[in-house]
Parts: structure tokens; C-alpha cells; sequence
């Protein structure tokens, strides 16, 4: 189970009202190499995986709905005292009318998350480098979002999220080194 | 800004730094377990964040009900479901 903290993994601070870059944002949230993704996709693959990743699966899936709440968090504040007509002009006309200010599990194209966005193959290692291409692609998308973006404040903390992208990546690699000794050891043994 | 604001914004930052270190050492000895000084550095920066926590908690009320509230903390008002939440800060 879970016990909610009542603060976030690493703080998040605004510089001004900006729908556009929470448009972008949206793309971590609800998008296919996003949080919520990679959340679902590690916390359902520690079931079946080998005794000895089973651990790093559930550790960085957990670490994942964190960064979650810090991507809701940024959304929020940068949209909170938007205007209608400002979430118009961001290109959140469409979202503004199906979801008024609610947040909501999409991507910045505003297309609805769906769970074909992740695999389950019942092959470890398959799903290892597929949990590795995923970090990496997260990290790409908190590098092309700090690009264009101008928010002093919000570009702290996406620098961390991208440091960390770097971080999991490392140990889902030690994690199929960690399987592939384990199954040469079976060979000649 | 209120200084009784300011302080509790420190002491969560350290909180929140400590806590870190654990997340850190957590995953790195997930897939290194047998890294004898890692797992001792592990060891030391549960307990430094537990001590932490609890100098927040005792003060500013538990962040998570896995910690009893304080009378302190009930006295000053605290509840669970109280503002601010995270993203309200």
C-alpha cells in the first residue's frame, strides 16, 4: 500500500501565469513518455520480473507518482489565474471547454492518455530496454521543454526531473546486466 | 514574508533534501547490493531524515498519519485536512 505525504519530492515554484508552457507540460502528465506512463508501466511489470529487480521496479514506479504530483503542481500554478481568453490563445481553447480548469491525463496535443502508450511482454528483459528507452525519452522532452521556456523558477525543477530521468535510466541498466549474469550463471552451472 | 512562514519553508527544504538523499541511496542499492558503504551511508541518511521529520512534525504537525500528532501541533491548530497542500504552496 501507500501513505500520502503531505509535500512534494522537490519544491515547485512559478515565475508567472503561462497556459502555454503548462500546454507543453501537459505532454510529462498525460503524454507516452510521461509520468503517468512510466508510473503505470514499472508498478505493473514488478510482478512477474526476477527477484532481483523487483525492488528497482518499485522504487522508481513509486519515485514516478511523484514526479506526477510535482508536473500536476507546475500545470496548476501556471494555469490557476488564467483567463478563458488567455487559455485560448495558449492553444487550450479545447481543453478550457472540455475540462475548465481541471487537469486532465493528456499530452500537449491534448490527445487522452491511453494505456497502448505502454508494454507488458512477460520478457524481463525486453521490458528492461524498453523502461530504458522511456527514460530517456522523458529526458529528451524535459530538455526540448526547458528550451523554450523561460521560467527561471519552473527551470529548477525541471532540471531535477531531467537529472532524474538520467538516474533510472543507470540502474534499469544495471538491471539487465544484474539479469543477464544471473542467466549466463544458470548456463554453466 | 511572516518569519514563522519563512522557518517552516526551511525546515521543510531540509526535510525535503534529507528525504532525497534516502530516495538516492534507495534506488542505488537496489541494484547494488552489496556495496557495504553504501548501505551504511543508506543507513545514516534514513536516520538523519527520520530525525528531521521529526523536528518538523513535532512543530508543524505530521505530514503523513504514519506519525502521531503532537499536542503541540494540535494546539496550533493543526489538522490533516487542512491548507496548504502541496500544490497550494
Amino acid at each position: 500500500m501507500w501513505v500520502y505525504e503531505k509535500k512534494l519530492l522537490y519544491p515547485v515554484k512559478v515565475d508567472t501565469c503561462n497556459p502555454k508552457l503548462a500546454r507543453y507540460l501537459m505532454e510529462q502528465y498525460g503524454g507516452a513518455d510521461g509520468e503517468l506512463a512510466a508510473a503505470l508501466r514499472y508498478m505493473n511489470q514488478r510482478y512477474t520480473v526476477p527477484d532481483k529487480v523487483i525492488g528497482v521496479l518499485n522504487d522508481i514506479a513509486t519515485e514516478e507518482f511523484s514526479h506526477l504530483e510535482m508536473i500536476a503542481t507546475m500545470i496548476y500554478k501556471l494555469t490557476k489565474d488564467a483567463t478563458p481568453e488567455q487559455l485560448v490563445e495558449a492553444g487550450l481553447g479545447a481543453h478550457f471547454v472540455n475540462h475548465g480548469h481541471d487537469l486532465f491525463y493528456e499530452n500537449a496535443g491534448n490527445v487522452p492518455f491511453t494505456a497502448t502508450y505502454i508494454q507488458a511482454k512477460g520478457d524481463p528483459i525486453a521490458d528492461l530496454y524498453e523502461d530504458i528507452a522511456a527514460e530517456e525519452k522523458a529526458r529528451a522532452t524535459y530538455q526540448w521543454i526547458i528550451d523554450v521556456s523561460d521560467d527561471t523558477s519552473l527551470n529548477d525543477s525541471l532540471r531535477f526531473l531531467r537529472e532524474r530521468e538520467n538516474v533510472h535510466s543507470l540502474r534499469f541498466r544495471e538491471s539487465v546486466e544484474i539479469l543477464k549474469e544471473e542467466r549466463d550463471r544458470k548456463k554453466f552451472f | 514574508m511572516n518569519p514563522a512562514f519563512e522557518e517552516e519553508r526551511a525546515l521543510m527544504l531540509q526535510l525535503q533534501e534529507a528525504d532525497f538523499v534516502v530516495v538516492e541511496l534507495t534506488l542505488y542499492t537496489d541494484t547494488h547490493p552489496d556495496d557495504q558503504d553504501a548501505l551504511d551511508q543508506w543507513r545514516e541518511a534514513i536516520k538523519r531524515a527520520s530525525k528531521i521529520r521529526h523536528q518538523y512534525e513535532s512543530r508543524y504537525g505530521p505530514l503523513s498519519l504514519a506519525s502521531i500528532p503532537t499536542e503541540q501541533a494540535i494546539e496550533a491548530g493543526w489538522r490533516w485536512n487542512q491548507t496548504p497542500w502541496p500544490w497550494q504552496r
